[in-house]
Parts: C-alpha cells; sequence; structure tokens
C-alpha cells in the first residue's frame, strides 16, 4: 500500500527522522533526472555555438592573456612564480574558473528553472547533481587546455596530481554549497544575484590565482582568511610537486565545507516551498 | 486519495512585503518555530479559507469558480508544490499536474529530446520512458518532426507533445489547469478521449475549467469556490446549474438602480485618474434603474482627477451576460478622435446614447480610463445593467433600429 503524502503547515524539522529520510531517498531517486537535465544542459549551451565546447576554456585563455600581458609590459607586477607565469596563470584560472562556475551553478539553474519549479513537483535536488557533473564535465574539456600548457612549458606532474581530482571536488563543493545556500533568496531577491557577480570578481583579487600565494602583510591575512585560498593551493601543490604548503588547513577547510553541504541543503529543502509561492503562480 | 481538512493559505497584494513575509516564513521554518498562520499580517487576505471535501479513488472532480477564486492555489497546495498555512492535506498516489504544457521544453533541442527530460522531470524512469515512447510520439502526431526543435514546432505541436508526455507518466491522479483549451478541436477531442480512457482504467482527476461543457464532459463531481470559499461540492450538473444562476443572479441584484458609487481611493493607491460613480440617465438627468431598447439614455461617468492629465480616453466594453451570445460592442472615444484635456478636480463625462440599439437582457460593460490607449488609470471591471422591452417592440428582433415612419407624395 502507498504511503500518503501529507502537507501540513508545520515546519519538517519538528520531525527531523522523516526529513532526513526523505532528503536522501529524494537524493537517490534525483539521479536519473540529473543524467537527463546533465545532457540537455550541456546540448543546449553548445549547440547553439559556432565554437561550441572551446567556450569551456576561451574565458579562463583570455583573462590568463590579459594578465600574462600586463605582467610582461610591467603594468602590473607580481611577485615570481615557481613554473613560468603564463603557465601558473593559465593553471589557476582554470581552477578558479571552474570554482566560479559552481559558486554560478545553483543561482542559475534555479533562475533557468522558474517554469518547471512553479509547476511541477519534482526532486530539485538532481539540478544541483546536474550542475555538478556540469562543472566536472566543462572542466574535463578544460583539461585539453591545461595538458597543452604542460606540454608547450614542459613543466612537470609530480605523482601526487591523482589525488588533485579531490580536492577540485572539495573546491566545486564548497562553490555549489555558496551556490545552494542562496539560490532559494535569489528567486525572492534579485540582489543575490546582481551581488554574486561583484562578489566573485572581489574574490578573485584576495585569491592567489593570478599571483603566488603572499606571505607577509595585512594583505597575506586577508588572503590567508580566505578558505579558497587553501583549496586552490592544495590542488597546486598537488599537481606541480611539494612546494611548502602546509595541508592541515586544506584538511580542515574539506571538513567544514562538507559539513556545511549538508547544512545548506537542509535550508535549500526548507526555504523552496516559500520562495516558489511568493514569487510564481 | 485526496483529504483536505479545514486547508487555508493567505497571500500578500504587496510585493516588497510579500517577499519580506517570505523571509521571516523561511526563518520560522528553518528555526523550527510556529508560523503564525491563523492571522492575517499586513496586505494579506485569505486566497483559501477553510476548505474542506475528499475525493475518492477514480473520482472525477470539476473546479470552478472566477478568477481568483483560488482554484490553481488548490492544485499547488495538493501538488506539494507550497505549504498550506493551516490545515491538512493527504494524498496517495502519484500526482502528475497538467498544469502548463511543455513547461520546461527547451527550444534548441529535438522534439525526442524533449521527451526524454520532461518525463524525467514528471518523475518517470528511463526504462518506462523508452517503454512508452513510442505512445508519446503517436499521440503527438510528431511524425517526421521528432527530430526537429521544438522552436520549430507550431503551438499546437507543443501542446500535443506537452500533454502527451504528461499524460504517459501514469498518473493515479492528473490535475489539469485550464490547459485543454490550446489547440484545436481535434486535438481536443483527442485529449477528451484519452481522458475517459483513463477515467475508466481509475485514474483521479481534478479539471480546472471556465467551460462547463468540458466540465460536464469528464467530470461526475464539481467544487464551486469563490473568493476562497468553498460554496457548494456536489454532482457536476447540479454544481455548473448553481453556478450559472448564481452568474446570471449577481446582474439582477442591481435592476434596482443603474447608479454604482465606488469608494474614495487614497492619494498613494491612485494612479491620477479614480472613476467615482456611474449611472445611466434619461434626458432630465433623472437616474434610470431599467434601460429599454430604443430609448435615448446618456451615460454619465464621475470622476476625479489628482493632476493636469492629456490625451484621456475612455473606452467601454458591453457584452450581454448570456452563454450563447459573444456579441460585444466597443465605445471608445480615442477611436471618435476625443481625447480629453483633463485638470485637477471632479471631472463628469456624459456620453449620448441615442436609440439605444441593445436588445432586452443582462449586460456587462468593462471600463477604463487611459491615455492614449497605453497607460490606464482605472478600470471598472464588471458594470452590470438590465435592459428590457418597455414599448413591445423587440419581440422579432436582436437589435433595435431607430426608424421613422411617412409618405412622400
Amino acid at each position: 500500500m502507498e504511503q500518503d503524502i501529507v502537507y501540513t503547515s508545520k515546519s519538517e524539522l519538528k520531525n527531523p527522522l522523516r526529513l532526513f529520510k526523505n532528503m536522501f531517498s529524494d537524493l537517490f531517486a534525483s539521479w536519473d533526472l540529473a543524467k537527463s537535465l546533465l545532457v540537455r544542459d550541456i546540448n543546449a549551451k553548445y549547440r547553439q555555438s559556432v565554437l561550441g565546447y572551446l567556450w569551456a576554456f576561451l574565458p579562463a585563455l583570455f583573462t590568463s592573456l590579459t594578465f600574462t600581458l600586463a605582467n610582461n609590459s610591467k603594468t602590473i607586477t607580481f611577485e615570481e612564480t615557481d613554473i613560468p607565469y603564463p603557465a601558473f596563470v593559465i593553471f589557476s584560472m582554470v581552477i578558479w574558473q571552474t570554482f566560479v562556475e559552481a559558486i554560478n551553478g545553483p543561482v542559475q539553474t534555479i533562475a533557468d528553472s522558474k517554469v518547471i519549479l512553479a509547476k511541477i513537483n519534482f526532486k530539485k535536488e538532481a539540478l544541483f547533481i546536474a550542475k555538478f557533473l556540469e562543472v566536472w564535465f566543462s572542466f574535463s574539456i578544460k583539461i585539453v587546455l591545461l595538458i597543452a600548457v604542460f606540454v608547450y612549458f614542459k613543466i612537470p606532474l609530480h605523482w601526487t596530481v591523482i589525488f588533485a581530482p579531490f580536492a577540485l571536488s572539495v573546491l566545486i563543493f564548497f562553490g555549489i554549497l555558496v551556490g545552494l545556500f542562496l539560490s532559494p533568496f535569489s528567486l525572492l531577491y534579485k540582489d543575490i544575484s546582481y551581488g554574486l557577480a561583484i562578489f566573485t570578481n572581489f574574490l578573485l583579487f584576495i585569491t592567489p590565482v593570478i599571483f603566488p600565494r603572499p606571505t607577509e602583510g595585512t594583505f597575506a591575512t586577508l588572503v590567508n582568511f580566505n578558505p579558497i585560498t587553501h583549496l586552490i593551493e592544495a590542488i597546486r601543490e598537488l599537481t606541480l610537486g611539494p612546494g611548502g604548503f602546509d595541508f592541515t588547513s586544506f584538511y580542515i577547510t574539506s571538513g567544514i565545507t562538507m559539513c556545511s553541504v549538508f547544512i545548506a541543503w537542509l535550508t535549500f529543502r526548507l526555504a523552496m516551498p516559500f520562495a516558489i509561492e511568493r514569487v510564481t503562480s | 486519495m485526496i483529504d483536505v481538512n479545514n486547508l487555508n493559505k493567505k497571500f500578500c497584494e504587496d510585493l516588497k512585503r510579500s517577499l519580506l513575509y517570505g523571509i521571516t516564513d523561511i526563518g520560522r521554518e528553518i528555526l523550527g518555530i510556529e508560523r503564525k498562520s491563523a492571522r492575517l499580517r499586513k496586505s494579506e487576505f485569505w486566497a483559501l479559507d477553510n476548505i474542506s471535501f475528499s475525493i475518492k479513488k477514480g473520482q472525477s472532480v470539476g473546479l470552478i469558480g472566477s478568477n481568483g477564486a483560488g482554484k490553481s492555489t488548490l492544485l499547488r497546495i495538493i501538488s506539494g508544490l507550497i505549504k498550506p498555512d493551516s490545515g491538512v492535506v493527504k494524498v496517495r498516489g502519484r500526482v502528475a499536474p497538467l498544469i502548463a504544457l511543455g513547461a520546461g521544453f527547451s527550444p534548441i533541442l529535438t522534439g525526442r529530446e524533449n521527451i526524454f527530460v520532461n518525463m524525467a522531470i514528471l518523475g518517470v524512469t528511463k526504462k518506462e520512458i523508452k517503454k512508452n515512447f513510442d505512445e508519446v510520439v503517436s499521440f503527438a502526431e510528431l511524425g517526421h518532426a521528432l527530430d526537429m526543435p521544438v522552436q520549430s514546432y507550431s503551438s499546437g505541436m507543443a501542446a500535443r507533445l506537452g500533454f502527451a508526455c504528461a499524460i504517459f507518466t501514469n498518473p493515479d491522479i492528473l490535475l489539469i489547469d485550464e490547459v485543454l483549451a490550446v489547440g484545436d478541436v481535434k486535438f481536443r477531442a483527442k485529449c477528451y478521449r484519452k481522458l475517459a480512457e483513463l477515467k475508466a482504467h481509475d485514474t483521479t482527476f481534478i479539471l480546472v475549467s471556465h467551460s462547463s461543457q468540458s466540465i460536464l464532459s469528464i467530470c461526475d463531481t464539481a467544487i464551486y469556490l469563490s473568493k476562497g470559499h468553498l460554496i457548494k461540492y456536489g454532482k457536476a450538473a447540479e454544481i455548473m446549474n448553481y453556478y450559472e444562476n448564481e452568474l446570471l443572479n449577481k446582474g439582477k441584484d442591481i435592476e434596482v438602480s443603474t447608479r454604482m458609487i465606488f469608494s474614495e481611493k487614497s492619494a498613494e493607491r491612485s494612479e491620477g485618474i479614480d472613476f467615482l460613480e456611474i449611472q445611466f440617465c434619461n434626458s432630465e438627468g433623472i437616474t434610470l434603474d431599467t434601460l429599454a431598447s430604443g430609448e435615448s439614455v446618456f451615460l454619465i461617468i464621475k470622476c476625479k482627477v489628482h493632476f493636469p492629465i492629456d490625451n484621456v480616453g475612455l473606452k467601454i466594453i458591453i457584452r450581454e451576460l448570456s452563454f450563447e451570445s459573444m456579441s460585444s460592442i466597443t465605445l471608445d472615444s480615442s477611436d471618435d478622435n476625443f481625447e480629453f484635456n483633463l485638470t485637477p478636480g471632479i471631472v463628469t463625462f456624459k456620453i449620448s446614447l441615442p436609440h439605444l440599439s441593445f436588445k432586452p437582457g443582462l449586460y456587462v460593460a468593462k471600463l477604463n480610463i487611459n491615455q492614449s490607449d497605453l497607460h490606464v488609470y482605472d478600470a471598472i471591471e464588471s458594470y452590470k445593467f438590465n435592459v428590457i422591452d418597455k414599448h413591445l417592440i423587440m419581440l422579432h428582433s436582436t437589435h433595435f433600429q431607430q426608424r421613422d415612419w411617412e409618405i412622400i407624395r
């Protein structure tokens, strides 16, 4: 016998056991849908374009070029990097862009799916699994660029590179969790999506992406305070070999990230019916 | 199958405030604090007020009521999209919403791709989709268009595809929100056939429609909602009768006088011009209770103007309040090259209507006052009046034609 679904005004937190059970069963049940959405999003994104998949890494490539030119012409000067500056900045930029895609993904997908969110009660977890996979897909195209750069500059990879995907996963999770937390509110207030663009731009300048990690001064404190610093440093360290990075901060950041993902997910689930009620009909 | 008990839902008229309430509601939900649901906050109103009913398996229910009666809100709560403010809704079985046909179709993808995505969103597994795929395609009559992008589809084709995707999800409960109005007659007939087939297989329906015909053809029972209240629940034919009578009776209420007075708006809610009063008068300026075909009357409309406005037009659309008649008359001052420059204060429009052409019956007029047809300052949604045949000259006519008889030598 099928179970009754009961809707009341009570907070779902009043019955946490059932809520958690529902959350995880929905998570597993949304896998099929996530795959369909992933295929749809990738096709929809690249089909109506001539350059197609090239768009996965063109932004990273051109930003890197800009900074390389600026660095070479001494318009802006950065400290010496371990590997040639162009290689450093392209490598970091690719990782950074992956992070930006992750943070924008949930807000974007919620905005794009407004119509179906308003009309159909489906497993919304699928939207985020699809975004998570899409970010990975897009990264896998970017790898082609990275390989080309590493070969051209003859940069050897350290064996620990096989662990780099784990660190990258944490970084993507971090982005998704922030986006996931913001997404119901972004339905209510446009400020979220407007602000997010400015915020990520600002974040770029306190993250060691276009410059190596500073070692002293107030700026260094600010950069160290930024959790993304530790994630990006870990990825670079694992790929290029030991350069004196302390992995403790990475483990702490990872632990906090994974716990927060759950909290963000919970918030999203509880908030979504109210957001839908207010902005759609 | 569906059990609704003392259901309440409130909505907010004001966007800014509504968003703020949304945030507070979210906060309370997350912290597990009871929301103060029983009380209305500022600008709120009951979209659904103490609704209770239950629907058994295999029952088909029509949901009727004028716009804003709460029909769609009720469907949205039943499908679990939004939460009740108080009361309990119990649902058993898979619910498929047939609310927006083809919602979520992505225009660049082909019909084939969209079928897979759309049905997955509706909760169908890939295996089931593959099993039903051919049926969906043949029902939607896509033919060679299956591998064409959906943006090149006609609206009828897209609607067919949307309907097919939703219907082949094998739902236990189907929620249909006024979607059968799209598409051509052939498609509609096909949808009704399919619905009848599902009904024979014990699928439960809730159908929202304004058309009494479609409710009577597939529903055994009906629910009549008005302004958030459940007015009547019973056999479809009875409810439809009641509903149509009520619509007609509303017109009869005002038989006493054609004068209608509007409460004055506060300055912040006013757009600049507000209707104050409307009435039909005779040439002596005396308010008429009813109009008579062939009589000469004046429509007097009193407005309050808050600031000087130029090029103001007045538009009046009059329709007969009956189910067969679709005819209407539009009187638009802009069309007649009358645009007025108004100065602040009370302004009275006097529209002379010599030899009324209307046949006897109940009429409803919609009015608005606008600037060059673009900006509407105020509107009257329904102004009802009665036309009678005072001189018994309309027995064999559908319109009055003014005439004079004489002999010329």
